[in-house]
């Protein structure tokens, strides 16, 4: 099915991603902090960015402005991750180009559901 | 992986970020005005609660978001953090940690007293905003629904760009019931001025669903800031749904609509036919969990590093998570590779053949060079554990009254991985003993002149192949008197036995010992330091106290640097081959003709200076007849020089150390074993024993001539 | 050879033990075949000066270093040279709670069998020392005596 790029600091949530979106046929890539995955979206060419905004070296923001940045990645859904329900930050990354957003802590079938609204083979 | 794996890395992740939210704590009593910490602070308790809620730990989530909610007024600086905060404040991180870890054994009473607490000290604290029921905004639910909906979509031109596709959009819409939708055209310019990644098109959609606002605004809350979007209610008698169906095909992406003649009205009716399925709330439900309080986006998290000693200065240093255990097989293997080279060494030696000569000599190095690599990989800095006691002196301090100040120096000092861990325990106690009973409380010390604060020094530093610990501290010195009296009490020494002080001291690591006049709930219970002393000498260390009356007491531990692989002198006594670790070796010199004869003399005559030693063939109990010319090895400790008389050394030999067995442990001149290039087991001389061997019969000897 | 097997623990009861069969000395002793790691032929040994007498050296298996224990100094009977015949059993013990690897010098390893525990007149045998709390039991097998000896005590 898709490939779906996870960008977050913490190994766990890269973790619960991956277990909730290999199980139905996705395959997950993986990095560590915004630089990371600027670079391996570059390299592999997800169908979808799933990143986090608080990350060292280079943060969510910066790497959803970055990516909007690369011409062959136009159209690439780009969602974060946000314990905050405030409009503060969702403006913020829409104004930096995110498609959408899934709040912290997620269900995996909401997980499930963005990446199916967002990724139409 | 399974989920219990993941949890490992949650407990794992969060173990450190408690670790991180201690320290910060403790800096922050220090230098409460710090913003920084502040944050720091913050980020790791975000952190915690998002992932503790993401695997379960629901509880941890709840607290934590009290906490956070509570501390707030110090992160928006309205209030200064004053040392009883920081108290609770550290009680909360320990409350955080027992729920991760033992959460069936952890009262929420603690909890709420804890968060109670805290609400003192922070009030009038700023109200807690309402757990809200979802995270968007849930509509008012309509008494009667309509039968369905009347809307007109128009999006920004750019929404395409940002990964939204209104096809898919309007596919979701159809999710929810029959509908149609009709594309507006007017806004598409001219060919050339088309830019394929923009969308142009807005769209009329009847959608015939019995559903709310909200499962609408759902489908587009992505976009809903990037569109245009209204909506009227049907009413039942609205046209009834003709379906034509066309297909898929039309791609509106790049506007280059064949059909569609752009100077012409809209013409084309598209209907995307519904599938025959019972129309769902919504692709995304928003999650009915407790959201958080509105937050401002903290700044960008800045990781520490496991490694990392010093909290305040952040350096990418890239590192990698290793499994313990990899690490450990990696070593074992590493360990067979030198053996097995070593033989190969042997083998080639032996050669005529200068191809395998050369090979074995370039594996040589490359063995060599792994082994640095991977033992390397193993050497952890003590800081680690030193950030530890930061907390347990603090709390010592505090619940026995005495102020103390703690110093730490030699952080980087590196030791192998495995040595850290087994250090804490010792450590601990040490530094109990130190607080509790060396630091006098603050009276005697103002009596006897002192500083009212006491200082307990905490020190680690390389010397030579050891590594020294030390545990210094100001107070009252070891009270000799009643360390003998209390011995004489227990029956171990006869009351007019003549011992040194310092063999007196010893009796303090005697099983079940202790002078204390009260049994703290702390120490004294004289389970502490034969556990301690046992400790330190499973891992091939010693222990030394030394004392100044009314000055203080120091502690030192001795620790090999590593537990795995040494070079070594290889010797050979009679028939066996022993190995002296190189490190300790300062000089081979030959037994001068006047020494081989002495028989009865205890010291050698090495340019000048007078050194003890030993000859291995008494120790070792070799009868055979001694080889002609004796060589001896100059070794030592730091402080004392040692000779050792052996019968030939043979050469140098990197070697994998393997512990002797439990059957062997009485027999302490061997440090332990290893295996020779020819598969035979040679043993590992202990030269802090052979040291104190030495130095107790020349005492001995000196003694007896006087 | 090597026995890579354990087996369900049968204290000294009436149900049938397995065991190896070896000759030390005059006698042949039965170890628990649960006990048995390998059984190798004879390597060089090195000596531990200063060890006590029934582990009076270390030898080398796979690259551990193991104390290779003499049965016989525990049970008074004099020490003979090595023979053709000569094996070295490695068993694994508990000592202290863990679990630790000791060769056995044995003068002839017979078989791996099965033998019952009868009831047996334990007879004091004319030249030979024995302690009580060195064996589990005496039992019969194709008519000779064999001792089951209790390493752990044996060793600790």
């Amino acid at each position: 099915m898709a490939t779906i790029l996870t960008v977050d600091d913490s190994p766990s949530m890269r973790q619960m991603i991956r277990m909730t979106l290999e199980p139905a046929g996705h395959s997950v890539i993986e990095a560590g902090d915004g630089a990371q995955g600027l670079a391996k979206a570059q390299a592999s060419r997800p169908d979808m960015v799933i990143t986090d905004l608080n990350m060292p070296v280079m943060n969510g923001l910066d790497l959803i402005r970055a990516l909007r940045k690369q011409p062959t990645l136009t159209g690439l859904p780009i969602v974060f991750l946000t314990t905050e329900s405030s409009d503060g930050a969702k403006q913020e990354a829409k104004s930096a180009g995110a498609t959408g957003w899934i709040t912290k802590p997620f269900v995996p079938a909401q997980l499930l559901a963005v990446v199916g609204k967002l990724v139409r083979s | 992986m399974s989920f219990a794996d993941a949890t490992a890395v949650f407990r794992q992740e969060a173990s450190e970020l408690l670790e991180v939210l201690e320290g910060t704590l403790l800096d922050l009593g220090l230098r409460p005005h710090d913003k920084d910490l502040v944050d720091t602070a913050f980020r790791a308790l975000h952190t915690i609660k998002g992932s503790g809620a993401m695997f379960g730990f629901d509880k941890v989530a709840a607290f934590t978001h009290e906490f956070e909610t509570a501390f707030d007024r110090v992160r928006k600086g309205e209030i200064v953090p004053t040392q009883e905060l920081i108290a609770v404040a550290l009680a909360a991180k320990d409350y955080i940690r027992a729920l991760i870890e033992t959460p069936d054994e952890t009262d929420t009473i603690i909890g709420d007293a804890i968060l109670g607490d805290l609400t003192q000290f922070v009030a009038p604290r700023a109200a807690t905003a309402e757990p809200t029921a979802t995270a968007t905004v849930a509509a008012p639910m309509q008494a009667n629904r309509p039968a369905g909906w009347k809307l007109y979509l128009e999006f920004e031109q750019h929404v395409l760009r940002n990964g939204s596709n209104p096809l898919d959009l309007l596919e979701d819409l159809c999710k929810l019931g029959p509908c149609f939708a009709v594309p507006l055209t007017d806004a598409i310019p001219l060919l050339d001025e088309i830019e394929p990644e923009d969308c142009y098109l807005k769209w009329d959609v009847t959608l015939h669903c019995d559903c709310d606002r909200s499962a609408i605004d759902d489908v587009f809350m992505f976009v809903c800031d990037e569109m245009k979007l209204r909506m009227t209610p049907l009413t039942q008698t609205d046209v009834a749904p003709q379906v034509v169906s066309l297909g898929q095909d039309m791609v509106v992406q790049n506007a280059l609509i064949q059909d569609v003649d752009v100077q012409d009205e809209p013409a084309v009716t598209v209907v995307v036919e519904a599938p025959a399925i019972v129309p769902e709330q919504g692709p995304v439900a928003p999650s009915p969990v407790a959201a958080t309080p509105a937050e401002l986006a903290t700044p960008a998290a800045a990781k520490v590093r496991r490694e990392e000693p010093k909290r305040s200065d952040e350096r990418a240093v890239a590192t990698v998570r290793v499994q313990a255990e990899r690490l450990d097989e990696l070593m074992d293997r590493v360990g067979e590779l030198v053996i097995a080279q070593a033989r190969l060494s042997q083998l080639a030696a032996t050669s005529a053949d200068l191809s395998i000569k050369m090979i074995a000599e370039e594996i040589e190095r490359l063995a060599g060079s792994l082994r640095d690599t991977t033992m390397g990989a193993r050497m952890v800095p003590i800081g680690s554990l030193f950030g530890r006691f930061r907390r347990l002196v603090h709390d010592l301090s505090r619940d026995l009254g005495k102020p103390v100040e703690f110093v730490t120096s030699g952080e980087d000092t590196e030791l192998d991985k495995t040595m850290i861990e087994c250090l804490a325990d010792p450590l601990v106690h040490l530094i109990r003993n130190a607080i509790d009973h060396g630091i006098e409380d603050t009276a005697a010390r103002t009596a006897a002149g002192k500083t009212e604060s006491g200082r307990i020094e905490l020190q680690a530093v390389h010397s030579g192949a050891q590594v020294l610990v030390t545990v210094r501290d100001n107070g009252g010195g070891l009270n000799t008197a009643r360390i003998r009296a209390k011995a004489e009490e227990q029956g171990l020494i006869a009351p007019g036995a003549t011992l040194s002080d310092s063999d007196i001291h010893q009796f303090l690591f005697h099983p079940g010992f202790s002078t204390a006049q009260t049994i703290s709930a702390l120490s004294g219970r004289g389970v502490g330091m034969d556990v301690v002393k046992r400790t330190i000498e499973n891992m091939r260390g010693s222990i030394d106290l030394s004392t100044r009356p009314g000055q203080g007491t120091t502690v030192t531990l001795r620790l090999p640097l590593t537990l795995a692989i040494i070079e070594g002198l290889l010797i050979r006594v009679g028939e066996g081959r022993y190995i002296i670790p190189l490190s300790a070796v300062e000089e081979c010199v030959e037994l001068t003709p006047e020494d081989q004869r002495s028989r009865g003399r205890s010291f050698l005559n090495v340019r000048g200076s007078l050194v003890p030693f030993l000859r291995l063939r008494e120790l070792l109990h070799v009868n055979a007849a001694a080889d002609p010319h004796q060589k001896t090895i100059i070794i030592s400790t730091g402080e004392c020089r040692v000779g050792l008389v052996a019968d030939q050394i043979i050469g140098s030999h990197q070697t994998v150390i393997k512990s002797l067995s439990k059957l062997h442990s009485d027999v302490t001149i061997f440090s332990g074993a290893t295996i020779l290039g020819d598969g035979t087991a040679a043993l590992i001389l202990d030269v802090a024993q052979l040291v104190a061997l030495a130095q107790a019969k020349a005492e001995k000897q000196m003694n007896e001539a006087a | 050879m090597s026995i890579a097997h354990k087996q369900d623990s049968s204290a000294a009861t009436d149900r049938a033990l397995q065991v190896v069969m070896i000759g030390l000395g005059e006698e042949k002793f039965a170890l628990e075949a649960e006990l048995v790691r390998e059984i190798i032929d004879p390597v060089p040994v090195t000596k531990v000066a200063g060890a006590r007498a029934f582990v009076p050296s270390v030898i080398n298996v796979r690259g551990n270093v193991i104390p290779l224990a003499d049965l016989r100094t525990r049970f008074g009977m004099p020490v003979a040279d090595a023979s053709v015949d000569t094996r070295i059993v490695v068993v694994e013990l508990k000592i202290d709670n863990e679990p630790v690897l000791v060769g056995l010098t044995a003068d002839k390893v017979y078989e791996v069998t099965e033998i019952v525990r009868t009831d047996v007149q334990q007879t004091p045998r004319v030249g030979m020392h024995w302690r009580p709390e060195f064996i589990r039991f005496i039992t019969k097998w194709h008519e000779e005596f064999v001792i089951v000896p209790n390493i752990e005590r044996i060793l600790n």
